[in-house]
């Protein structure tokens, strides 16, 4: 059967948005398995019954796996789970009135488990996190210099890379490159030609904007919850 | 111009002095310091004071921040556990013999200094704690340099001197799944970038005895590394004297990278 991961994120309390993910994917064929690459939570919306539903999936709910995101981050460091940080940050650049409906839309009964997240997941040679392997805040975008985005790579060792921090999707592929380096030591000098291997970043999107990737062929699909995809589909991977 | 860079101090007062004087017979009066100043060595304030006596302009560098902040640092670089524990013996004595105000010098220093095109570092322009490997990934290397906005980055912490050059770069990428659907393709040139690492003045790792720095050439952008002698006898009864593990001064006179054999493959850095 095929092989699929569905990848979410920025779902922000939104259960209603989450259900619909739901619904797609039981539709979607396939053996599905579901990632929400972080920021369940935000300050705009309640988020408890989101995260209720993500603890304790209903019974013929897809499980989810989840990492903590930018916004899982804020929380923990202003709910004292950093040390002595606050969402220092986030204070400055959208004042304290936000800080505080972060807060308030998350119950405390909720951080340990949010505190409990791991940073990112590595599922075969495919690195699953929030922002990139340097920082769960990075944005990771078309626009990110090729060399960052290789370094983003070989930090976490993978040939791809699935991010969400942007909001945006895109599936970005480095096909080739090359550099030469001498290095001058004690010793002599010794050049070496180096290349890169085809690696990819994939951006997920955000909310209802999800992403499917078919493991075994490595293409992905870009899906808004509650669009009917089936129909203007050919094939797998091309909208 | 000529200019030197020195750095990993060590607090070994002969091997800075030596360095010094070979520095002031080649004429050279710009130099930078890359920072740890203490650490593993006898002289700590002595160290900083003739650095600050000389007003040098330094990085700080990882032992001089985990010094300052207490933070017992722990170098990954440590191959056994018994290594740490010497490690952060000597980071103890070290806190314990430097005097507030040298305190307050370390405190203060800046994590890079950067003079037009080159850009100077303990680690990298990461961390102090980086490591830039000679045979690192070359295009996380070029990576470190370019996000700095540097054409040459000089760094030290691994005690091994080194220049690297990396150039005729390219990377190619395609846009999959794009919108609209044309799929796009383009191929990104990649600028030419040095590394230099000045090694260690006051306890090398290069397999020998003598001190390194590194000279630059501003206007031909050559780059010399420097061995210089000193007298480690000096040094190493220094340590003896001053309570410190004898490894140090027995790794020192031999020129040995570690004091010890990794004894313990399961060693996890701290941090």
């Amino acid at each position: 059967m095929i092989e699929r991961w569905a990848l979410v994120s920025g779902l922000k309390g939104d259960l209603d948005t989450y259900e619909l993910i739901q619904k797609d994917l039981k539709k979607t064929p396939g053996n599905i398995t579901l990632f929400v690459l972080g920021d369940m939570i935000g300050p705009e919306k309640n988020c408890n019954r989101l995260l209720h539903r993500l603890i304790n999936p209903k019974s013929n709910d897809l499980q989810p796996w989840c990492i903590y995101g930018w916004w899982e981050e804020q929380i923990l460091l202003e709910s004292g789970y950093r040390g002595d940080q606050r969402a220092e940050a986030l204070r400055i650049n959208k004042g304290e009135e936000v800080v505080k409906s972060l807060t308030n839309a998350v119950d405390k009964s909720f951080l340990d488990w949010i505190a409990a997240l791991q940073f990112g997941f590595v599922e075969l040679d495919c690195g699953l996190i929030h922002g990139s392997s340097k920082d769960v805040g990075e944005n990771l975008t078309l626009d990110t210099p090729p060399l960052t985005l290789l370094d983003r790579l070989t930090r976490l060792q993978v040939n791809r890379l699935f991010t969400a921090r942007s909001k945006q999707q895109f599936h970005l592929e480095l096909t080739e490159g090359i550099v030469n380096s001498e290095v001058e030591d004690l010793n002599g000098n010794r050049k070496k030609e180096q290349k890169v291997p085809q690696k990819a970043v994939i951006g997920i999107g955000a909310g209802k904007n999800y992403t499917l990737y078919d493991v075994g062929t490595d293409n992905t699909q870009f899906v808004q919850a509650g669009y009917k995809t089936e129909k203007r589909i050919k094939g797998f991977g091309r909208l | 111009m000529n200019q030197a860079v020195i750095s990993c101090l060590h607090a070994n007062l002969p091997a800075v002095e030596a360095v010094l004087k070979d520095i002031e017979l080649q004429g050279i009066t710009n130099i930078t310091c890359l920072g740890d100043l203490v650490g593993y060595g006898p002289q700590p304030n002595e160290v900083i004071e003739l650095i600050r006596d000389k007003e040098i302009p330094t990085c700080q560098g990882c032992w001089d921040e985990d010094v300052v902040d207490g933070l017992d640092a722990c170098d990954c670089s440590y191959p056994s556990q018994l290594a740490e524990k010497r490690g952060h013996f000597a980071h103890q004595w070290t806190t314990d013999k430097l005097t507030t105000e040298n305190k307050d010098y370390l405190a203060n220093l800046p994590y890079s200094i950067r003079k037009d095109k080159c850009l100077f570092v303990h680690g990298s322009p990461n961390s102090q704690h980086e490591y830039l490997l000679p045979d690192m990934d070359a295009f996380a290397a070029l990576e470190r340099v370019e996000n700095a906005r540097a054409e040459i980055l000089f760094c030290g912490h691994t005690h091994q001197p080194y220049i690297r050059e990396l150039a005729d770069g390219s990377i190619a990428v395609k846009i999959k799944n794009a919108v609209p659907k044309d799929t796009q393709e383009k191929e990104i040139q990649l600028p030419m970038r040095r590394i230099v690492n000045a090694g260690s003045v006051g306890e090398p790792r290069h397999g020998g005895t003598k001190a390194t720095y590194v000279v630059h050439n501003d206007v031909t952008n050559e780059v010399k590394i420097r061995e210089v002698e000193y007298d480690i006898e000096l040094t190493c009864k220094a340590i003896i004297d001053a309570g410190l593990p004898p490894i140090f001064a027995w790794r020192l006179k031999n020129g040995f990278e570690f004091a010890e054999q990794a004894e313990d493959a399961s060693h996890v850095c701290e941090r």
